[in-house]
């Protein structure tokens, strides 16, 4: 554990390496042993395990990258990073239920309707995506590859409380550099079924309910009213399928298709994947979701 | 143009023209309504649709129906589509420097004593025609209804044809927009009649 | 590099901004098929209204089965595949074979992600054979998000493209006849002549788009040319008929 906390207590700038051809070291990181060979896939982990990146040489980086990939700012910039999604997970008497939408926009343009926003850290892991399609899923990865180095140091599997700790420290090393993520890390472990929400502010949050990203409020008005402890597992799958649904329906930035996980004891089971325009038209069991279906 | 979201396109078929919209009234990234209809009749074979922020939309439906009434008093026949399309620019131009948030598309039939000709026209926000000979489309899908009605259109489409190549073209179009969808209605206009069909869409 | 100075006639401080980034126009577009994979891309390169050039090519060669399209910023693009075909060489000289399809996209998430804090301004889309022998396309975005999918056009363009795409590729918003379904994936002779089209609609209605577009197609192992004996002038890239194959083919479009 000393070596994760002294990790964390440097600060970021000392990860952050400059793109300047005047350093000496510029260049090497890339040409190191690790990029050779089979370390291919995480290329950019310097020999001490810790991801590097390169920064533009100018006075205020965050300034400039902002400049350039923040649509909120200025809908102008060349660098869109994609946003609007709604994400839920709840926690009941039979675990964790993790439901997602599948749509991907870039300004007004349904750039993908098949997104995977769900991130299957690892079989009793699962991390949910919103914001930065990129931050969360490099991130949720490395998540997952610590995750696994955790287990073969302590023979035993990392608590959802220590993995999602591990990201939340992991981003707030970044914070004000322009990472956006609003994630949901939901797994079981000694202590039963669990969901933290983590997110790129540096917050970190257990609960039983959670619903993130631009439906979300819409999902929230379905999943309060539906949410009891005691739901069966059919029940909650259903409530989780019905809230994204109504975020799908309502909000122009979500839709397309619902992924919905379920958490059990022995680690996630992925239980389909609905078209949100067939649920609107026929439902799931039988009885259509849409008001104007079921009221004429 | 984003704040309300909505699509139209129109076609020219042979001796037919297509004009259809989506019906989404959005507040930003809001649904409001799923039943919101962009293009009305001004004659029994011209259309007229306007797509754009809904308050201008409904403002100008009104002051269109007015100014072709007026029109119709004054010369004791029915509007052609040539004309109402310099009506519907000129209207639009008055407002040159405090413009109505709205992109118009018009489509009919010339007078049948004159051969009943297909006829199609769109126009910017000021005003500005453009007469096509094709097709011509406005609207927060207007890329995407552009790159699908240059893939599927073609000359002298049959009515039902016509019907099937707009309503291809406007679902799959709007189905790429975040602001456009959630149902759609498409009218044909025939020398004999108009052929109104309200289609099922994404609702999402 | 953004730094303030007063000029003499007007005692007004001036700001200057570092601007690296240019838009260099283009659409790409790559569509898997059940044993094959065609990438294409047009081949004008522009700025604002002006064309720099005719013939930029912007689909590359990694492997005998991977190719490389990227749109957006050529300067970064270009030097994106060389970084990218640089590090496929050292595989190839560590393990003696070429990376698997999957393992490139996995390689290019991370080598863009390195960029997060200053990016570059590339759009990727990888084509090419899976180690099962199904065709394949995966998608990325600036920053390394991506993902694998059957269909897919970015640039430019690609909201007048990928729209008729999901309704020709995908039938969406069709019904089949009763008692059939569509089919999963398309013959090769129908994908390549929906690529074209694409790219012919394109020019139409894209200023940025013209000039002439390029169509590499790869076949899985095994599987025979049909559906390519069709279309005149396409070339060979690959030097022996075992193992995948590689082809070009190249179409002009309107230059206006």
């Amino acid at each position: 554990m000393n070596t994760l906390v002294s990790r964390f207590t440097s600060s970021s700038s000392t990860e952050l390496k400059a793109l300047d051809s005047r350093d000496p070291d510029y260049g090497e990181n890339e040409a190191s042993d690790i990029t050779w060979g089979s370390l291919g896939g995480f290329g950019n982990l310097g020999l001490n395990g810790i991801p590097s990146f390169n920064i533009p040489t100018v006075p205020d980086p965050t300034a400039f990258l902002r400049l350039h990939t923040d649509d909120a700012a200025d809908s102008s910039c060349r660098i869109k990073i994609q946003h609007g999604t709604t994400t839920l997970a709840f926690r009941f008497q039979g675990g964790v239920i993790v439901a997602v939408d599948s749509r991907a926009t870039a300004g007004s343009y349904i750039a993908s309707g098949t997104v995977k926003k769900v991130i299957e850290i690892n079989p009793h892991l699962l991390g949910t995506m919103a914001g930065g399609a990129a931050d969360c899923q490099f991130w949720e990865t490395y998540l997952g590859s610590q995750c696994r180095i955790y287990e073969l140091r302590n023979r035993e599997r990392i608590s959802v409380a220590a993995a999602s700790k591990y990201l939340s420290n992991l981003v707030y090393s970044y914070k004000g550099m322009g990472l956006s993520m609003g994630t949901m890390i939901c797994g079981w472990d000694k202590t039963g079924p669990a969901i933290f929400y983590v997110d790129s502010d540096g917050t970190r949050l257990k609960g039983d309910v959670f619903s993130v990203g631009s439906g979300s409020t819409f999902a929230y008005g379905v999943l309060d009213q539906g949410y009891r402890w005691d739901l069966t597992d059919e029940e909650a799958q259903e409530l989780g399928r019905r809230s994204i649904y109504a975020a799908g329906h309502r909000d122009a930035f979500s839709g397309n298709t619902c992924n919905l996980y379920h958490v059990k004891e022995d680690g996630w089971k992925f239980i389909g994947n609905y078209d949100i325009t067939k649920l609107h038209y026929e439902g799931s069991q039988g009885a259509a979701y849409g008001y104007d279906q079921r009221t004429q | 143009m984003q704040y309300n979201g909505g699509s139209i396109v129109a076609m020219v078929g042979k001796n037919c023209v297509a004009i259809a919209s989506d019906l989404r009234l959005g507040n930003q990234a809001l649904t409001i309504a799923t039943d919101f209809e962009k293009v009305f009749p001004i004659t029994d074979r011209i259309y007229l649709g306007m797509a754009g922020l809904a308050t201008d939309v409904l403002t100008l439906r009104e002051r269109f129906r007015f100014r072709v009434n007026m029109y119709s008093i004054k010369e004791e026949r029915e509007i052609e589509p040539k004309t109402l399309a310099q009506l519907v620019s000129s209207t639009l131009y008055e407002r040159r420097f405090g413009p109505y948030f709205i992109e118009p598309i018009i489509a009919g039939l010339t007078d049948s004593s004159k051969g009943s000709q297909p006829f199609i026209a769109s126009a910017d926000l000021i005003g500005c025609l453009n007469f096509a000979k094709d097709f011509v489309v406005v609207g927060t899908a207007e890329d995407k209804l552009l790159g699908v009605a240059e893939g599927l259109w073609e000359p002298d489409l049959e009515p039902e044809d016509l019907f099937e190549t707009i309503s291809q073209t406007l679902l799959n179009a709007v189905d790429r927009d975040a602001f456009s969808g959630w149902g759609a209605v498409v009218h044909v206009i025939t020398p004999d009649k108009v052929i109104t069909r309200t289609l099922k869409g994404r609702m999402d | 590099m953004s730094h303030y100075t007063r000029t003499q006639s007007q005692q007004h401080p001036t700001q200057r901004q570092f601007n690296p980034y240019t838009e260099n126009g283009g659409t790409i577009l790559a569509i898997a098929g059940a044993d094959f994979s065609v990438i294409a891309g047009d081949t004008r390169q522009s700025e604002g209204y002006s064309i720099q050039t005719r013939y930029a090519p912007k689909v590359f060669k990694l492997t005998d089965k991977a190719v490389l399209a990227v749109n957006g910023f050529a300067a970064d693009g270009n030097m994106f595949v060389k970084k990218v075909k640089q590090r496929l060489e050292w595989y190839r000289h560590a393990h003696s074979k070429d990376m698997p399809l999957r393992s490139i996209a996995r390689l290019i998430q991370t080598m863009l992600y390195a960029q997060r804090f200053f990016p570059y301004y590339v759009y990727n889309i990888l084509g090419g054979i899976e180690e099962d022998g199904t065709g394949a396309v995966y998608s990325f975005d600036p920053v390394g998000s991506y993902e694998r999918e059957a269909c897919r056009a970015a640039g430019s363009a690609q909201s007048l493209v990928q729209p008729f795409l999901d309704n020709q590729i995908y039938f969406k918003n069709q019904t089949p006849v009763l008692g059939t379904s569509h089919p999963t994936h398309l013959p090769l002779r129908h994908v390549v002549q929906l690529v074209i089209d694409s790219f012919t609609s394109a020019t139409e209605r894209h200023i940025e788009v013209g000039d002439g577009v390029e169509l590499y197609i790869i076949l899985a192992r095994g599987r025979g040319t049909q559906g390519l004996d069709s279309f005149k002038d396409v070339q060979e890239l690959t030097p022996h008929a075992e193992g995948e194959r590689l082809f070009v083919l190249r179409r002009e479009l309107k230059k206006d």
